[in-house]
């Protein structure tokens, strides 16, 4: 209320009390006499004393009254209180003195599909104390100089007040046994500090899968304030466990998509409390129990392949002078969408996340410098698809009558379909001479799709096509596997041209020959993922059927018997195909690729059990070098796996590629590839 | 004539009732009541100081024991000559009040303030609880002198104009509680003394808008002098939760949340001796002096709370007696007066256990761990029993 209303009417109040007080008075002012000792006062009470009596005995009879109402009226309230309302004052005289202590309960592990651990959780000592030892500075300034970190953030760790004061406040995880020991050696110097048994996270094959498994850290305070709201909102299902402040969540990879299932559910821990919060005894106990371990579709043996395959690639490209320093490669089970194997890198090491990561570190794993290891490219990448997408452009083509199965393209290496001024290379600038469309797969040969691509751009009623098979086939949209951060990659046409540059001028918006020679052979403005062009290519061998990748197998149930939940393949879609014969040629064609356009790259398959199907690719990216693509799946007649392989500024496909993918095919197939690698294989 | 019938009774009485010569000189109930009372405050201090250290059963004892000294003592006094010092008593009065600023006497410690430690024997003391007394006989003296009618309104504003005096006083040494209970003592006097009724409720009307106004202005006052005047910022916070307990449970609102659960949670039997957690665990503040009541609840209940009751009834009921049948108007005032600091000093400390009253610091009479609170009641009951052995004139 406003002071200065509040101070108007209370004078207001008291000048007309006076007032009406004077006016009420008037007429009975007397003579004022104070002197006690003359004056008037009869001091014999006899005689004439009997008034006094019988006045005094009706106001006695008032004063009797009201020390009855006085009393009367405690005892109603009283009535009321602890009568009528006793069981609510028990309550919360109850809460008053209870309080609920929890207890951390361990993650589920994450196993792969033969029920090796990827991710477990090993025993693991911390420094913890409760909120009073933060009155003991001494003791605190010992424990910070013993850790080595600043007494302030010791300080603060203690006196955490997102955390209840009777709970133990941890200041430091992981610790050292040594440090522990020489703690627990000196009790009289660390009196109030605890040494708490638990568990954390541990990695038993270091940086493997580090992007698909993700890690784990401390809950935000952003997600503490979403769970708050959808509290708030009644979003929450009965199910779901409540986060506290400090507690463990995941924060990325395959830690974050299924935390549900990895959360343990918390113990809890009743205990009876003082009015200092001092815990003096002890009322009850539920035990935690541990979260879910789930396993992956992921297979040991092939997530090495393929981190190793990235190792290779990149081997390969540097030894032809590319400065390779980065790549994705992805295996997955064609038939249902079941990744056996996905690997990035650079990699980061998922236990520098224990116990909190350090600010510097943070900025380190984000920077550009360092290659932004944090990235998963099997699915965040985006790159240009190159000469992988002519698998597509062929089937819009024979689609769309834009070219024939027959028809036949001189290619001499230097391409003027569109006028001598507007010439374009063909990559093999010596020409591959007459190529018809399963030799422009063969031999990629830039010239055949250059005639596509201006028969898309001039034609009447087909100006889009090669972007309804791009898209029809899944390009441009996210592949929806069940790892957070997929990108959802681009598919280039007139209208996003305009959008995009709309600061341009009017003829640079416009969708010229130029960008639709560009999107033909996978280069300019398109962009795709890794996992995107394993899903295409997986769609090529299945006959046009797409499954949604996925890395979730099943979940084993709390109890470790049996399985709770388990993945059920879902098709992610089903592209039409115009006809059979069109993607019999590609499918042809893309054999071709492996066993007919040089030796350099069929005498590495030849080592191989089954036929493979497949297509290299050079993006050409500026002020960088090329990046190195390799797409296939095998066996050629009847898929059953794809392998997609980027290798970032690899050089040829056919160069960095090209060992990454017959690496992983080898540990597909148990063969191992013996033929040498010389340099000098330029095919795209 | 009703009045001389009834005088005639009475004399009867006296003369057949020759045996009972205690209980002419005894007050029964009055004494059966104050035992009772003080029997149940040592239960209710026992139970406390099992879980209090500070409330220490001896020293309760002790206080008792000097308590029943000093009431004798006060009973064996004839009070009526006391009639005709009004000055003496006030001055008196003030010196009382005014004692813990004296050097030498002052006795300061845990940040206690209003206490004195009389000199040699080292006892300390609240005088205040000795000055509710003293201004009982000074307002009473002035009082007797209208003969049971106030006939100017200039008498009715000296008398009001010297309550102030004592009021003021004790309120200035710093404790508003014990004001109060002044205060109301005083009032209680000054309305039986025989003001016009017109006159009375004229001056509630005004205490009322003064009392406003300044309630108002404090706020006003505080942030044009940028420091805290009048009224104390924790007296005001009282007030605040007393209108709304649970605003701020955990800082101003606090004890009197506590005190709440406390009474509410015992129940009809109550949580027994040495299973009250409220009091026990330390939730409750002061609960062996201020808060004694909850405490005393919480242990024994509405059962407990209800005796408790019973027995201030019957204490001040009877006193009342005493009064009525008091010969000395003198004396007859001085009883009214010590009934309405009585039923203050219950009704406030109750009422604040329980939300009825804002929080004062006023202890519980009989009941509060305290030797000056205890020695003084002990103290009141002697003079009414005094009032009641020369309860006829010619005694």
């Amino acid at each position: 209320m406003d002071a200065q209303l509040v101070v108007i009417v209370a004078g207001a109040v008291l000048a007309l009390a006076i007032i009406g007080s004077l006016i009420f008075l008037r007429g009975y002012s007397g003579r004022f006499i104070f002197d006690t000792k003359t004056g008037t006062r009869p001091r014999a009470t006899e005689g004439q004393g009997n008034t006094v009596d019988l006045s005094l005995k009706g106001r006695l009879k008032l004063l009797t009254v009201g020390v009855g109402a006085a009393l009367g009226a405690l005892a109603v309230k009283l009535w009321s209180m602890q009568m009528v309302s006793a069981d609510y004052y028990e309550g919360l005289a109850e809460q008053n003195r209870t309080r609920t202590v929890t207890t951390a309960a361990p993650r589920g592990r994450i196993l792969d599909r033969d029920g090796v651990e990827l991710v477990t959780n090993r025993p693991a000592l911390s420094l913890a104390a409760y909120r009073d030892l933060a009155d003991d500075p001494l003791v605190v300034r010992h424990l910070a100089n013993l850790l080595g970190v600043p007494y302030i953030s010791v300080m603060r760790s203690i006196l955490d007040y997102n955390q209840s004061a009777q709970s133990l406040h941890t200041i430091a995880v992981d610790v050292r046994r040594s440090t522990v020991a020489y703690i627990e050696e000196h009790p009289a110097e660390f009196e109030g500090v605890h040494v708490v048994e638990g568990t954390e996270r541990s990695y038993p094959h270091g940086t493997l899968a580090c992007h698909l498994l993700g890690y784990t850290g401390t809950i935000t305070q952003e997600q503490l304030k979403a769970q708050r709201e959808a509290a708030d909102e009644g979003r929450n299902s009965s199910g779901s466990v409540v986060y506290e402040s400090g507690d463990i969540v995941g924060q990325a990879g395959v830690e974050l998509q299924y935390e549900n299932l990895l959360q343990g559910i918390r113990g809890e821990r009743t205990v009876r409390v003082d009015s200092g919060g001092t815990v003096v005894a002890e009322a009850g106990e539920v035990p935690g129990s541990a979260g879910s371990d789930i396993k992956l579709t992921i297979s040991l043996k092939i997530q090495q392949a393929c981190e190793e395959a990235i190792q290779l690639g990149i081997e390969a490209a540097k030894r032809a002078g590319d400065a390779a320093d980065a790549g994705a490669c992805i295996c997955m089970d064609v038939t249902n969408g079941e990744i056996l194997g996905m690997a990035s890198f650079p990699t980061f090491d998922p236990s520098v996340f224990i116990g909190g990561v350090s600010n510097a570190d943070w900025s380190v794993l984000n920077s550009e410098e360092a290659g932004t290891p944090m990235v998963n490219r099997a699915i965040s990448g985006q790159y240009m698809s190159a000469s992988t997408i002519k698998a597509l452009s062929s089937l819009a083509a024979l689609e769309f009558g834009t070219y024939t199965a027959t028809q036949t393209t001189n290619c001499v290496g230097w391409w003027t379909g569109l006028g001598e001024s507007a010439g374009k290379w063909c990559y093999n600038h010596a020409g591959h001479g007459i190529q018809d469309l399963r030799l422009g797969i063969v031999n990629s040969c830039d010239s055949v799709f250059y005639d596509i691509g201006k028969a898309f751009y001039y034609s009447e009623d087909a100006k889009d096509g090669l972007q309804t098979v791009f898209k029809r086939w899944g390009l441009g949209s996210a592949c929806g596997i069940d790892l957070p951060g997929e990108a959802e990659g681009r598919v280039p046409d007139a209208a996003w041209k305009r959008e995009y540059f709309s600061n341009w001028s009017e003829g640079d918006r416009a969708w010229n020959p130029g960008d639709e020679l560009n999107i033909v052979i996978g280069q300019g403005d398109i962009l795709v993922t890794p996992l995107q062009m394993a899903s295409v290519y997986a769609g090529v061998g299945m006959g046009g059927v797409e499954y949604v990748p996925h890395v979730f197998l099943s979940a084993v149930a709390r109890d470790g018997e049996g399985t709770a939940v388990s993945y059920e393949p879902r098709e992610r879609l089903r592209a039409e195909v115009h006809a059979d014969a069109d993607l019999a040629l590609v499918r042809s064609g893309l054999e071709g690729v492996i066993y007919e356009e040089t030796d350099s790259i069929t005498r590495h398959f030849r080592d191989l059990p089954v036929r493979v199907a497949g297509k290299t690719g050079t993006g050409e990216k500026e002020g960088k070098d090329d990046f190195g693509w390799f797409v296939a799946y095998a066996p050629a007649d009847e898929p059953k796996y794809v392998v997609s392989v980027l290798i970032e500024q690899g050089g040829f496909g056919s160069v960095s590629a090209l060992p990454a993918l017959r690496h992983v095919l080898g540990a597909l197939y148990d063969a191992p590839d013996t033929a040498a690698y010389v340099g000098g294989d330029q095919t795209r | 004539m009703p009045a001389n019938e009834r005088r005639i009774k009475r004399i009867n009485k006296k003369m057949g009732a020759g045996r009972g010569s205690l209980s002419q000189a005894v007050n029964i109930p009055v004494l059966a009541a104050t035992l009772a009372l003080i029997l149940f405050g040592c239960l209710a201090v026992w139970s406390a100081s099992l879980t209090i250290s500070v409330a220490s059963f001896p020293r309760h004892l002790f206080g008792i024991v000097l308590g029943l000294a000093v009431g004798a003592l006060m009973w064996r006094i004839d009070f009526r000559a006391l009639g005709n010092l009004s000055t003496a008593l006030l001055v008196i009065d003030l010196i009382v009040i005014f004692m813990p600023f004296i050097p030498g006497l002052s006795y300061r410690a845990n940040g206690l303030t209003g206490w004195i430690r009389v000199p040699l024997i080292g006892l300390t003391f609240q005088p205040v609880e000795l000055a509710k007394i003293v201004t009982a006989f000074f307002m009473a003296s002035l009082g007797a002198q209208y003969h049971g009618h106030i006939d100017t309104v200039r008498d009715y504003a000296k008398l009001c104009g010297m309550l102030a005096i004592p009021f003021g006083a004790v309120v200035v040494a710093g404790d508003l509680g014990s004001g109060l209970v002044v205060f109301m003592g005083g009032v209680a006097i000054i309305c039986m003394s025989g003001p016009r009724r017109e006159w009375v409720l004229s001056t509630i009307a005004i205490l009322i808008g003064f009392v406003s106004l300044l309630l108002a202005a404090d706020s006003v006052f505080d942030s044009l002098l940028g420091h805290d005047v009048l009224i104390k910022q924790y007296q005001m916070n009282r007030l605040l939760v007393f209108l709304d307990p649970t605003a701020d449970t955990s800082g101003a609102g606090y004890n009197l949340m506590q005190s709440l659960i406390a009474v509410g949670s015992g129940g009809f039997f109550g949580k027994g001796i040495g299973h009250a957690t409220q009091s026990g665990q330390g939730f409750l503040p002061e609960a062996h002096t201020d808060f004694m009541f909850a405490l005393l609840s919480e242990t024994f209940g509405f059962l407990g709370a209800a005796i408790l009751l019973i027995l201030f009834a019957v204490l001040i009921f009877s006193t009342i007696r005493v009064v009525h049948r008091s010969d000395s108007l003198f004396l007859k005032l001085v009883g009214v007066g010590i009934i309405g600091m009585w039923t203050f000093q219950i009704f406030e400390n109750i009422g604040m256990c329980i939300g009825l009253m804002p929080i004062t610091g006023i202890p519980l009479p009989f009941i509060s761990f305290g030797s000056s609170s205890m020695i003084m009641q002990c103290a009141t009951v002697g003079i009414v029993q005094s009032i009641w052995r020369t309860r006829s004139k010619a005694a």
